[in-house]
């Protein structure tokens, strides 16, 4: 009996570029939200659509007590009685870390699935660094992409990423700055406590994480039966299960228990978290990850 | 020692490797499969995983197993006993028992018990005969089971033995029987066998124990500074070994100990008691610590003990003066260690006739010059029989006209005395010289201070120099003595008393007349007199114990040997007793063989320990792995988890019920010192904590805003209330106990109303508020919930009568004088202890009350009347809202309170004009 999963080969950059410049240009531009940045950027600004620091005019209202006389719109206020302060509007740059995970795990596809993870995760990064570069944020990379503002920034990254051998299996997270976006591509299948004592310093330091967890349907389903030998493609430690279908149902359970409980880590965060799986589309994530990078701009 | 009676069995070990092939068998090979979330899966598969091959301990526990089933069956035997050739005849058995067999006994039994058991399978009659046994004890031939019995029976014996009539018994039983066995249980001493007569025995085992541990006292000697034990050992014994004696008094209290070291290769040694010579008087045993065998004590009567000494002077002052009387130093100095005789008798010769009848081992005669003559045959009879005659000179001695060759005086005197010191002497005071080496008096230091100024002298041509046993600087003798026969005559050339020389006042002296008194034999006239048969007093068992004799114990002559019919012991009556040893000092221990014209002879080694099958532990040990194994096997099919959880559920509730029952026991029964001391330093009510905490903050607030109130009004000043739970706390550090109604709150435990019922019952009172006025209906009969809680809470207590606050009450007058008791709500009663109802006495507006009624119950929720906020300001509007209202329900606190700390002081007559005229009667 052929094998229901199999390891599939590192997937190459050309293809995968033009994979994910098809599933970028499905979105629109991207506004991402900057939350509690002060500091301006000279590029990438975008208006936030309220009062704050900026160039651009907000909005005219009347002058309160203790503010700076310098800020007084002296021409407005001779139109009447009243003074009146000139508003700017808040305009700021954000930048938006990006992370597919390398491990052998993500190698892994199984016959249902038309893609490995490892390809569907790379997709999901180039997307978001085509879309995030055409809205002018800037867009790094751990270990391969100091944080850039750069219209071709989907390229640079994939040929970047490309000519990188050996991506360390779970991204130095400490080279994060404070304030910023970090989509983390996985599958998430370490242990979960495990998984959230490595990004829980991220919310101390104020990065809003979005999850997103790429899963094979084999993974999910649990489609395997009679004696099987299951290896680990990563440790290649082995268990060997008598009737592997008698498994099935207490394992899904397991494993969306698992789904959730990150789920609700990330919630409780205010992080997001996305899953998509290998058999389906990749653009259906990037549309959720889209509304989650711009959530904030409703506020 | 381990042999197996079916070696052929242990074969079966060859098929071990095809054990271990087929336990390694692996099941069909699984589909492979690349799994990601291996992790996740890892968790359930723990479970119900069954391994492709069996883990290496279980195959090593069935192995173990197979092992030991292979062992078991090839039926193995500890300490096998060896099987020995016997012949068809009857079994003759020859059993040492003597002394030395008490340490081994068990195991000789256990052979001989073999033996018989042997004989009995084969239906052979057993003749079983002791070395040390009665000569009519009946030897057999026995059945089997009579023999064992005998056998049980026997005993070691405090004797040798004599194998040699126990053989010749068997040997006249078994006159006319051919081909028979005999077994010799030695126990490796010499004391040999008579000549076989041929054809009786075709088969002789001759038992010998291993190790020959014979070691046993032979002798004492009591010398002049110590008591010298002597102790021999079996000559295989060769290497050097130390062992401790003790000496006991005759009521076995420790004495003293002394050290007894065999050198190397040595037979014999000596141990010294060295102690003071009255303790050493007083030694009735000495024994070889840790050795309890006949032999290894050492028995000692009257002989070696304290000597009678009889005192005779020739003077007739004695008594008058006591420090001029010539025995008074004498008696001084051998008191301590000697039984003193002095008769008073008309005359000398019936003084020496009544002396010598209380028999004494030393005759002291101070200054008698002249003896006639039965008293001197007397005197030299009783010498020669063993008396130590000691003399003293003085004016009578030196005046006598002296006698040649005086058999009473060891030297021939001349008349008079030699004065050294005088009007009319040249001559100085003489110092003693150094004592010879040879005498009696060898190894005392000379005194220095002592000097001699008057002596008499011995004629110097007849002085023969053996006989000086001291002498002065100048030669001449001072001590002379000589034996005579068995006894000793002894000649002091000084008076007795401190005229002639300052010796008797030395220290030297005391000395000097002890070891005189030593020289005597204990008891010189005993000797002959005791040559009848003495009962036995007290015998030795074999174990060296002093016991009542048995009654095969006989009376013995001085001369009888020790045998089974005179066992060592003391013999005599209790008064005077002679102690017969064991041993004889030059006794030595020989090993035993048998003659040359012994055939047939096997040797063999006595039974150890006994012969065990070792198939039942073999295969309860293959047992339990095989539990071990099936529990092993369940584990891993993971049915154990599931009852491990409950396991460890049920443990760890059991656990902690474990760990929280005693604490709570603990609080509950014992009260912290410092609780204690917070809880009585200050006055305060209690209360009672309903749960609910609503009504606990309007409790705790209403107590501390009454508490406000009474330090304003009153000189108390009550402390914080404090919430009590009645089941654990200790109520009886507070006057009044406030315990307001939750219908919903749970029923006090039966503990907690016991606790609350003794509570009231030694003086406490408690305040019930059921805060329900305001519910109670007009029909009587009709009851709130927090009422009927209430009359729930009651019928486990002993309430006493009720009645509602009477006008005359105590209450109502101990600090304000109050109509009713309202509290938020106003018009409910208070119910108290009813009183015998007294005629109102127009004189008493007071009923005179013994005690405080331990229970009142209100429903007007005084508490939240009293309730205020840190600034004194009312949580809670009464009912009506009525500014009076509140402060009477102060009041009524403040009675309550009052009437609590002081009982019935208000009802006390000397008040009785005050309240009159407060009440305006």
């Amino acid at each position: 009996m052929a094998s229901i999963g199999d390891i599939a080969s590192r997937s190459s950059g050309g293809e995968l570029l033009a994979r994910a410049r098809a599933r970028a240009a499905l979105l629109p531009d991207l506004l991402v939200e900057a939350q509690r940045i002060a500091n301006i950027i000279t590029q990438g600004l975008h208006g936030r659509k309220r009062r704050g620091i900026g160039e651009e005019f907000w909005q005219y209202r009347p002058y309160s007590e203790g503010e700076t006389v310098a800020r007084i719109d002296w021409r407005r206020s001779a139109r009447d009685e009243h003074v009146y302060v000139r508003d700017l509007e808040w305009q700021a740059a954000h930048t938006v870390w990006l992370w597919a995970d390398p491990s052998a795990s993500m190698l892994y596809q199984s016959r249902q699935a038309t893609i490995s993870k490892e390809s569907r995760a790379l997709v999901i990064v180039l997307a978001l660094a085509e879309i995030l570069s055409r809205s002018g944020e800037r867009i790094a990379y751990p270990q391969v992409f100091a944080p850039t503002s750069s219209r071709q920034g989907a390229e640079r990254l994939a040929a970047s990423l490309f000519s990188t051998e050996a991506l360390a299996p779970s991204p130095d997270l400490n080279s994060i700055s404070r304030h910023s976006e970090c989509v983390y591509v996985s599958d998430f299948l370490d242990p979960v406590d495990e998984i959230i004592e490595k990004l829980e310093p991220m919310a101390g330091r104020a990065v809003r994480m979005h999850l997103v967890e790429v899963t094979d349907p084999a993974e999910e389903n649990f489609p395997y039966s009679g004696r099987t030998e299951f290896v680990d493609p990563e440790s290649g430690s082995k268990l060997t299960a008598g009737r592997a279908d008698t498994l099935a149902a207490e394992y899904r359970q397991l494993y969306v228990a698992r789904r959730e409980e990150l789920n609700r880590f990330a919630k409780s965060r205010g992080w997001s978290y996305t899953t998509t799986k290998t058999d389906g589309l990749a653009s259906s994530a990037l549309v959720q990850l889209f509304g989650a990078l711009s959530a904030g701009s409703q506020l | 020692m381990i042999a197996f009676a079916s070696p052929w069995v242990l074969a079966a070990f060859v098929v071990l490797p095809a054990i271990w092939w087929l336990l390694r068998l692996t099941p069909p090979r699984p589909q492979t499969e690349v799994f990601p979330p291996l992790k996740i899966l890892a968790r359930l598969i723990r479970k119900d995983e069954t391994p492709d091959k069996s883990p290496w301990w279980l195959t090593v526990l069935r192995l173990l197993l197979a092992s030991l089933l292979i062992l078991a069956l090839a039926r193995p035997v500890l300490n096998p006993q060896a099987e020995t050739v016997v012949a068809d005849g009857p079994q003759a058995i020859l059993i040492d028992n003597s002394w030395v067999t008490v340490a081994d006994w068990e195991s000789r039994l256990a052979t001989a018990r073999s033996l018989i058991e042997a004989a009995g399978d084969r239906d052979a009659p057993v003749i079983l005969a002791f070395s040390a046994m009665a000569s009519n004890t009946d030897i057999g031939p026995f059945d089997a089971t009579t023999a064992l019995e005998k056998l049980d029976a026997a005993t070691p014996q405090p004797v040798a033995g004599d194998r040699n009539i126990a053989f010749t018994r068997i040997l006249a039983v078994l006159s006319e029987t051919k081909g028979a066995n005999l077994a010799l249980l030695s126990d490796g001493l010499a004391g040999g066998l008579l000549p076989v007569p041929k054809d009786v025995f075709s088969n002789v085992v001759f038992y010998t124990p291993a190790n020959r541990a014979a070691l046993a006292l032979i002798g004492s000697v009591n010398g002049a500074d110590a008591l010298n034990v002597t102790a021999t050992r079996d000559p295989a014994r060769v290497a050097p070994e130390i062992f401790i004696l003790s000496a006991f008094d005759a009521r076995s209290r420790p004495i003293g100990s002394a050290e007894l070291s065999f050198a190397a290769g040595e037979e014999t040694a000596d141990a010294k008691f060295e102690l003071p010579f009255e303790i050493r008087n007083d030694i009735a045993t000495v024994s070889i610590d840790g050795i309890a065998t006949a032999g290894a004590i050492q028995l000692y009567d009257a002989g070696a003990g304290r000597r009678r000494v009889g005192l005779i002077t020739g003077t007739t002052n004695e008594g008058a003066q006591p420090l001029l009387a010539p025995l008074y130093y004498i008696r001084e100095a051998l008191a301590p260690f000697a039984d003193l005789v002095e008769p008073q008798a008309e005359n000398l010769d019936a003084t020496i006739t009544a002396v010598l009848e209380d028999r004494p081992s030393v005759l002291v005669l101070a200054d008698v010059g002249v003896i006639s003559g039965a008293s001197r045959a007397k005197l030299q009879d009783w010498v020669n029989k063993g008396g130590a005659l000691v003399r003293f000179a003085g004016p009578r001695l030196a005046a006598a006209e002296p006698i040649v060759d005086d058999p009473l005086l060891p030297v021939v005197l001349r008349t008079g005395e030699r004065a050294l010191d005088g009007v009319l002497s040249w001559g100085e005071p003489q110092p003693i010289a150094a004592f010879p080496d040879t005498g009696p008096f060898a190894g005392l230091p000379a005194p220095r201070d002592v000097t001699v100024r008057r002596q008499v002298l011995a004629d110097p041509s007849l002085l023969n120099s053996e006989r000086t046993w001291a002498s002065l600087e100048d030669g001449t003798p001072l001590v002379t003595g000589t034996r005579v026969e068995r006894g000793v005559v002894v000649l002091f050339h000084v008076s007795p008393d401190a005229t002639w020389s300052n010796l008797p006042i030395s220290g030297t002296f005391v000395e000097m007349l002890r070891r005189v008194v030593q020289l005597a034999s204990s008891n010189p006239s005993t000797a002959k007199t005791n040559t009848t048969a003495l009962p036995p007093l007290r015998t030795l068992n074999a174990d060296g114990r002093l016991i009542q004799p048995p009654a095969t114990a006989e009376p013995a002559e001085p001369a009888t040997a020790i045998s089974f019919l005179h066992p060592p012991g003391l013999y005599g009556v209790a008064e005077a007793f002679t102690a017969r040893n064991l041993f004889q000092p030059q006794t030595r221990f020989t090993p035993f063989t048998l003659g040359d014209d012994w055939n047939n002879v096997t040797q063999a080694a006595y039974i150890t320990a006994e012969e065990r099958d070792l198939r039942g532990p073999l295969f309860g040990l293959a047992l339990g792995l095989i539990a071990l194994d099936a529990m092993a096997v369940l584990w891993m099919a993971g049915a154990l988890s599931q009852l491990r959880r409950r396991f460890v559920s049920a443990a760890a509730i059991f656990l902690a019920a474990a760990i929280i029952m005693p604490l709570h026991d603990a609080s509950a029964d014992q009260v912290s010192e410092a609780d204690a001391i917070d809880a009585i330093s200050q006055t305060r009510m209690a209360y009672v904590e309903t749960g609910n905490a609503a009504i606990d903050d309007v409790t705790k607030a209403g107590i501390e805003g009454l508490n406000m109130f009474i330090a304003s009004r009153t000189a108390l000043e009550p402390g914080a209330p404090k919430a009590v739970d009645p089941a654990i706390d200790e109520l009886a550090f507070y006057p009044v106990i406030y315990w307001p109604i939750d219908p919903d709150a749970a029923m006090p435990s039966d503990a907690a109303l016991s606790k609350i019922d003794t509570y009231m019952k030694d003086g406490g009172t408690v305040l019930f508020d059921t805060r329900d006025e305001l519910l109670s209906g007009f029909d009587p009969a009709s009851a709130s919930p927090a009422t009927l809680r209430l009359r729930e809470i009651l019928a486990g207590m002993n309430v006493p009568a009720l009645e509602p606050v009477p006008d005359d009450h105590v209450l109502t007058k101990a600090f304000f004088i109050l109509q009713d008791f309202p509290g938020r709500y106003r018009g409910g009663p208070l119910w108290v202890e009813a009183n015998a109802k007294t005629e109102a006495d127009p004189a008493r507006p007071v009923r005179a009350l013994d005690g405080v009624t331990p229970i009142m119950i209100t429903g007007n929720d005084l508490a939240a009347a009293w309730a205020a906020d840190a600034f004194g300001e009312p949580l809670y509007a009464t009912v009506p809202n009525d500014p009076d209202q509140r402060l009477f329900a102060y009041r009524a606190g403040v009675n309550i309170m009052m009437y609590a700390l002081t009982g019935n002081y208000k009802s006390d007559q000397v008040h009785v004009p005050a309240l009159l005229e407060r009440l305006g009667q």
